[in-house]
């Protein structure tokens, strides 16, 4: 029953993981993004049979973070630069979403091979996971805008998040704790960034930092 | 006393580093006492036959000290020495400061570090500190080189020097690091019986033999020595090659040697003389001629080394130790001659400013000295008695004339070796009588070669005493057995022993004769000429009622077919435009012999190497969400190997 319940929310991310490389405007994105944050704050409630305090925690923490206060901190980066929508995409959004689709389904058929639990076997949580990073990595090639990189690069923590999942059991704090450290250092480091970008060349297109290479 | 000697000698050498930017005569001084303490030091070792080892608390690198004077060593301690000396007297007045300035006192620091690193190098027992050493040297060795940096051509000389000593001594740092993890730390010493060492001698043979000049690992070395200012040419040649002989001696008598490293020496040695001589022939620039010359000498050298190791893997066979001895004079003949022939050679450059046969000649008319010394070296190089290099040639054909007569399995090596050597003598004779003829004798092609002077007294010393000890050691070479005893005995105990070989003591004799006869007929000759006042007529006179210089043999021409032989590995680049008509015009014949190994192997490999580096080169550009596909490949590709060896 828990088990269901887990592998539809995970079911969710996956599908707002295709949201996210579809769309072109960047409010979608960071929605879709903090949304995802939210079902995966949820998801270790369900896993536990008895509420620890310590799982509590993470999932406050989880929510708090992934869902409110890094997207909006990304929404207030955006009216700054006043950029909403990514225009010239590298990979563009149907090729993206057919690649994510692609991945899903490569990720749905590739757990099949992989050494698991047997408690694990019948869970959505690896080839979410999988899905997850790869929808990351698409994000983070196939966008130039400093922004949708940022996006990128927390759906790609998120699957991490969600391959940390099936270690809570055994270290549930050190893996949540380390994660959110991790993540909420990047966003400050690229929020400094992206307004470096925007001061230095007018402009969030990752493409000019080119002209740094040597 | 011999080590305090030697320590003396490096400390005295040490100080003239710094005396020699500043002050010339008391760098000069320093020097000397130097070289002559080193000298006591090689002595006092040859003299009491006993090995000085010294083991300092003192921490280098987190080793400590550790240094050791045998017989083998005291051998180079001598030569470094001499042709030290010699060569900072030269360069008093040949690289000079009235004449370079800027140059001039870095060459005096430099010269004297080169001197101390090269004994360091002889008498430290530690790998680690063998290799600063080594390091130390082959730096020193190459500002020398370049002490005249404006001239591309000596820039890519020093580079490619550089290059190539690196690339060596990437092979003796693996050789020395496998060496220390084997034996537990980086103290060196005899460890004959350790068999799993053996395989490290390839290294060895190969990090040495770069600075050795074997061929064809030799490619840095005509450049190097034809660029560097004749001084330099002279120890680099001299002395400096002879560091890697020393490592390849060392370290083939210290650890054991695999089965196959006498045939594989043999083989190279041969080559390399063959070739080097070859090559040398071919030259028409009397630095690079001699550069190609000392690549033949070391070929003797590793000859004899490569029978000596024969007769050692072969039951200890007497013949063994004449051809080591015959190497080890070697060592010491070629290092006084060949620096003889770069100080005659630096005494024409200074004369004339080209380094080119076919411009010069006639030249012993304005510089009788130059052009006596050079003969004196031109006659010993070439192995003619009564001159030391007769000698040394002759125990090492005396050792493998053994081995053939011996008829065991190294006959076969000996046999060809002995031919080779033979026909390897018989053209340096040639290459030796094309340069001395092209320079010395006919008449003075250009006006600069008619317009020589002759050196001066700074000059003229060394190259009279390097004269006199190619002499000495031509026509008493049973002072020096001693000494060739004591390396012997160094390098493989069972050889100790001061027994005289037979042969050696006759070859005095004849030596002597020979000597005299000659010098009997040079004086009855000499008599003969001035009592009846023979005229002297212009030298070229056939027959042409107008005969100009130029119509005068060219060195091309002199080696046309002596080269025409070698063609398939020289591979002359020629340009020809033939006399065309009833009255021909100009018409053109250029030739140019290229090292083969550096152009038409190493650079084009080298090119191909930069191509595919440079388009590599085009995936670092800078472009963020290329280089996180990078990452995505990688990772999948490592994906994908895990599934695939996990798959039955």
């Amino acid at each position: 029953m828990i088990d269901s319940n887990l592998n539809v929310l995970i079911g969710l991310a996956m599908g707002l993981n295709l949201l996210a490389l579809g769309t072109s405007r960047l409010p979608a994105l960071i929605r879709a993004m903090s949304v995802q944050g939210v079902i995966l704050g949820v998801m270790p409630l369900l896993m536990e049979h008895q509420l620890d305090w310590r799982v509590l925690l993470v999932a406050v923490a989880t929510i708090c973070g992934k869902g409110l206060l890094i997207p909006g901190l990304l929404r207030r980066a955006m009216r700054t630069v006043q950029i909403d929508r990514e225009l010239e995409p590298l990979i563009g959004f149907v090729p993206s979403l057919l690649l994510g689709a692609a991945g899903t389904i490569a990720a749905l058929a590739l757990t099949h091979l992989l050494p698991l639990l047997p408690e694990h076997a019948g869970s959505l949580l690896v080839p979410g996971a999988l899905a997850t990073v790869l929808t990351g990595f698409i994000l983070l090639i196939g966008r130039t805008k400093a922004i949708s990189q940022v996006c990128g690069y927390l759906i790609l923590e998120n699957g991490i998040y969600l391959f940390g999942l099936l270690l809570i059991k055994a270290m549930p704090l050190l893996v949540e704790a380390g994660v959110l450290l991790d993540l909420t250092v990047g966003v400050f480091i690229l929020g400094i960034i992206v307004d470096r970008i925007q001061r230095a060349f007018d402009s969030l297109d990752t493409r000019k930092l080119t002209a740094l290479h040597e | 006393m011999s080590g305090q000697l030697l320590v003396a000698a490096i400390i005295s050498l040490g100080l003239a580093v710094v005396a020699g930017v500043w002050w010339p005569r008391v760098w000069l001084g320093l020097t000397l006492a130097g070289a002559v303490a080193a000298l006591g030091a090689a002595v006092g070792v040859f003299a009491t036959g006993a090995e000085w080892e010294w083991k300092s608390a003192i921490l280098l690198g987190g080793d400590a000290v550790h240094m050791r004077l045998d017989g083998l060593s005291a051998l180079f301690v001598v030569l470094t020495a001499v042709v030290g000396a010699a060569g900072a007297v030269y360069a008093r007045e040949y690289w000079s400061d009235a004449r370079y300035p800027a140059s001039a006192p870095r060459g005096r620091a430099w010269w004297s570090g080169l001197v101390a690193s090269m004994l360091l190098v002889v008498s430290v027992s530690n790998g680690l500190h063998f290799l600063m050493a080594w390091e130390a040297f082959a730096i020193c060795g190459y500002f020398l080189i370049t002490l005249d940096p404006k001239r591309p051509a000596v820039r890519a000389a020093g580079w490619l020097y550089l290059a190539a000593s690196h690339a060596g001594t990437v092979c003796l740092f693996g050789f020395f690091a496998l060496l220390a993890a084997k034996t537990g730390g980086w103290e060196l010493g005899p460890r004959r019986d350790d068999a799993a060492l053996a395989p490290l001698f390839w290294l060895a043979l190969a990090g040495f033999g770069v600075k050795a000049g074997i061929f064809p690992l030799h490619i840095w070395l005509p450049a190097a020595h034809a660029n560097a200012p004749s001084h330099v040419s002279a120890i680099l040649s001299g002395v400096a090659l002879k560091m890697g002989v020393y490592g390849i001696v060392r370290f083939s008598g210290w650890l054991p040697v695999p089965a196959a490293a006498g045939w594989v020496v043999t083989g190279l040695g041969a080559a390399t003389a063959l070739l080097g001589i070859a090559f040398a022939l071919a030259q028409s620039d009397y630095k690079r001629l001699l550069a190609y010359c000392s690549v033949e000498n070391i070929g003797i050298i590793l000859l004899g080394l490569g029978g000596a190791l024969l007769a050692r893997t072969h039951g200890d066979a007497a013949w063994g130790r004449l051809a080591l001895a015959g190497a080890m004079l070697h060592v010491w003949n070629h290092g006084a001659f060949k620096a003889l022939l770069f100080f005659g050679a630096g005494s024409v450059l200074h004369a004339t400013g080209t380094r080119e046969m076919s411009r010069l000649g006639g030249l012993w008319r304005e510089m009788p000295w130059t052009a006596g010394v050079f003969a004196l070296g031109a006659v010993a190089v070439a192995g003619l008695p009564p001159l030391n290099g007769f000698v040394s040639e002759w125990l090492i054909y005396l050792g493998l004339f053994d081995a053939v007569a011996g008829k065991q399995a190294p006959a076969w090596a000996a046999m060809p070796a002995v031919i080779l050597l033979a026909l390897a003598g018989a053209l340096a004779l040639a290459t030796f009588v094309k340069a001395g003829s092209m320079m010395f004798l006919g008449a003075a092609r250009t006006k600069p070669a008619a317009l020589a002077h002759e050196c001066g007294g700074w000059m003229r010393g060394p190259m009279l005493a390097l004269a006199g000890i190619c002499l000495a050691l031509g026509l008493a070479p049973i002072v020096v057995w001693p000494a060739l005893a004591s390396a012997a005995g160094a390098w493989h105990p069972a050889w100790a022993g001061a027994k005289l070989e037979a042969p050696l003591a006759t070859l005095g004799w004849v030596q002597l004769g020979l000597a005299g006869l000659i010098g009997a007929a040079a004086t009855l000759l000499w008599r003969k000429v001035r009592t009846n006042h023979l005229g002297r007529g212009p030298t070229w006179d056939c027959g042409y009622a107008a005969p100009t210089a130029r119509m005068q043999y060219t060195s091309g021409s002199f080696a046309g077919l002596a080269a025409g032989w070698f063609s398939w590995i020289l591979r002359p680049m020629r340009t020809l435009r033939r006399p065309r008509g009833y009255f021909p015009a100009a018409a053109i014949r250029l030739e140019r012999v290229p090292d083969v190994m550096l152009e038409q192997l190493i650079l084009p490999v080298g090119v191909r190497v930069m191509q595919v580096s440079s388009a590599v080169r085009r995936l670092q550009h800078g472009r963020l969400s290329a280089y996180i596909l990078y990452v995505v490949a990688g990772l999948a590709a490592l994906g994908l190997l895990v599934l695939l060896e996990s798959m039955p």
